[in-house]
């Protein structure tokens, strides 16, 4: 490939030493951080929480440790999203979250009708008027991200289909030349543009907060 | 009371109690296909149904078209399931749910505390009513129980094993201390109503079962080749706390020595296994009047204490007693 593609920046960093004394150090770090996530409870849970899925807590919940401790797993944010957004973990992510709540902003992007934390009854998701404001303010399930290189409006060919997508448009999203879009700090991170994103795979995707 | 017998209706009870768990039940099926039904509704495109899709919507709306004018709306009104449910505004949690929130995120949380107080107040007055009266999972265990019946019936040896029942304590406690250790409420992924609500929903509006299914099926297979009603009786945290807050329970079964004629139905008939025939009902009693439907001389009743009545002696229309009795009789005319 040629330089100045700009896929690398979209991957992690390759350690380049492979000389035996880097391996050693870097398996006695990996042997400190095990020893470490068992001692306490908050290290191995942020161990545990990088499975490395991409997944979206719902709007208004809490940061991932404080939404484990209240979310008593009953269901009803599920139950009462007319999108059927809301999934539930098995086992993949970890015994932690074992049967909570989680969105693939892929498979469904969120509508923001914040009856998830009107009905949760324990305010692990946290009760968000229905109001552009209070939405803009606080909900931020994460930020959407564009990858130029797949972005057929960056690749010269008109699209716009996440800016159409969006509900908050002109202020999560701006579109420039050719409809490329431009995700501003305003983006509270419904998924609905990385749902209809028509790249395959999608040129736009939530990089998650769960704080 | 005590000298024209039982109420007649008491023993009567158990129909009543087999239709609150059938219509428990039902609700937690119809729940799920009302969910979907909105989210049809929600999404404004009927043509774009499936017809097995179109069907569904047909059929959930006529049954609940004279009662809403919004669906997406006014059918929000029941949400959830016995772990924690909502209905119309009144939310209502599971006291395990409660106890096991308190310790994973070690800290009350009291707007949510209160949800769980009615069952609380109603346990400390009917005891472990919950897991007879309303327990979703109950409705499987007992209908699992009949089919062991059948299966002894046709000569197969169900599973009669018996264990300590204090065993369910450790379980609670241990799932308390697993959940504060882990900080996330574990004590719900082995509490067999909390998991038949989630699993209920997750087949009919997720498309499939999870894995608390299976540990569910483990429960019953364990019931029917282990010990009858073992996971209630030896091992349900749920069921160890109910029977906690029971345990000065104010609503109790008593016998009423005098028409007891040492049957010992009350004794099999029994799902926890307890020893209505000797006055034994302690705390794990749920109030289920399984016992008083089936006394064929009507010798169960309710009484209001808050301990059970000392052992009483054999019932006076059975053997034992009489030949006594008739032994003191002769004592008293030599």
């Amino acid at each position: 490939m040629s330089e100045g593609n700009g896929t690398e920046k979209i991957l992690l960093p390759v350690p380049q030493d492979h000389s035996p004394s880097m391996r050693r150090r870097t398996f006695v770090q990996a042997l400190a951080l095990a020893a470490a996530s068992a001692a306490t409870p908050e290290a191995g849970r942020a161990a545990r929480n990088g499975s490395g899925l991409r997944y979206l807590r719902p709007p208004g919940a809490l940061p991932e440790e404080d939404f484990l401790q209240l979310c008593i797993h009953c269901g009803q944010c599920g139950e009462v999203c007319p999108n059927r957004t809301i999934k539930y973990f098995s086992t993949e992510n970890g015994y932690a979250s074992i049967d909570t709540p989680y969105i693939i902003p892929r498979e469904k992007g969120c509508i923001l009708c914040m009856k998830c934390g009107d009905v949760c009854p324990t305010g692990a998701i946290q009760f968000i008027e229905y109001e552009v404001e209070a939405i803009l303010d606080e909900v931020d399930m994460g930020t959407a991200w564009v990858d130029e290189q797949l972005c057929l409006s960056f690749q010269g060919k008109t699209c716009g289909v996440c800016y159409r997508a969006c509900p908050l448009q002109d202020v999560a999203i701006k579109v420039g030349r050719l409809e490329q879009p431009h995700v501003t700090d305003e983006c509270v991170g419904c998924g609905l543009c990385e749902r209809s994103c028509i790249q395959m795979p999608q040129a736009i995707r939530i990089i998650p907060n769960r704080g | 009371m005590q000298t024209g017998g039982p109420f007649f209706l008491w023993r009567h009870l158990n129909k009543l109690r087999w239709a609150f768990l059938s219509i428990v039940f039902a609700m937690l099926v119809a729940l799920p296909f009302l969910h979907l039904y909105q989210t049809y509704v929600s999404a404004h495109a009927y043509d774009l149904l499936a017809e097995s899709e179109q069907r569904l919507y047909d059929v959930v709306e006529t049954l609940t078209d004279p009662f809403v004018d919004d669906p997406v709306e006014d059918l929000d009104a029941i949400k959830g399931n016995t772990w924690s449910g909502t209905f119309w505004g009144l939310q209502l949690s599971d006291p395990l749910a409660a106890a096991g929130q308190s310790a994973a995120g070690r800290t009350l949380y009291w707007p949510f505390l209160l949800t769980a107080l009615i069952p609380v107040v109603l346990s400390m007055v009917f005891g472990r009513f919950y897991c007879g009266w309303v327990c979703p999972a109950t409705f499987l265990y007992e209908l699992n129980s009949n089919f062991a019946g059948w299966l002894r019936w046709a000569g197969l040896k169900p599973g009669n094993r018996t264990f300590d029942k204090r065993l369910k304590y450790g379980v609670l406690v241990l799932g308390l201390v697993l959940s504060a250790a882990s900080g996330s409420i574990l004590v719900a992924t082995i509490y067999p109503p909390a998991i038949i609500g989630r699993e209920i929903y997750y087949a009919v509006a997720l498309g499939g079962f999870g894995g608390g299914a299976v540990f569910f099926i483990g429960t019953l297979l364990f019931d029917l080749m282990v010990a009858r009603r073992g996971f209630c009786r030896y091992l349900c945290p749920g069921g160890a706390l109910y029977s906690l807050l029971g345990r000065y329970r104010v609503v109790r079964i008593r016998r009423i020595v005098e028409t007891c004629n040492d049957c010992a139905k009350c004794n099999a008939i029994c799902e926890f296994g307890l020893d209505p025939l000797r006055d034994g009902f302690g705390q794990e009693c749920n109030n289920c009047t399984a016992c008083m439907a089936i006394c064929p001389t009507a010798a169960l009743t309710f009484t209001l204490r808050i301990t059970d009545y000392p052992e009483q002696g054999p019932g006076h229309l059975g053997r034992q007693y009489r030949r006594e009795y008739a032994q003191q009789d002769m004592e008293a005319a030599e």
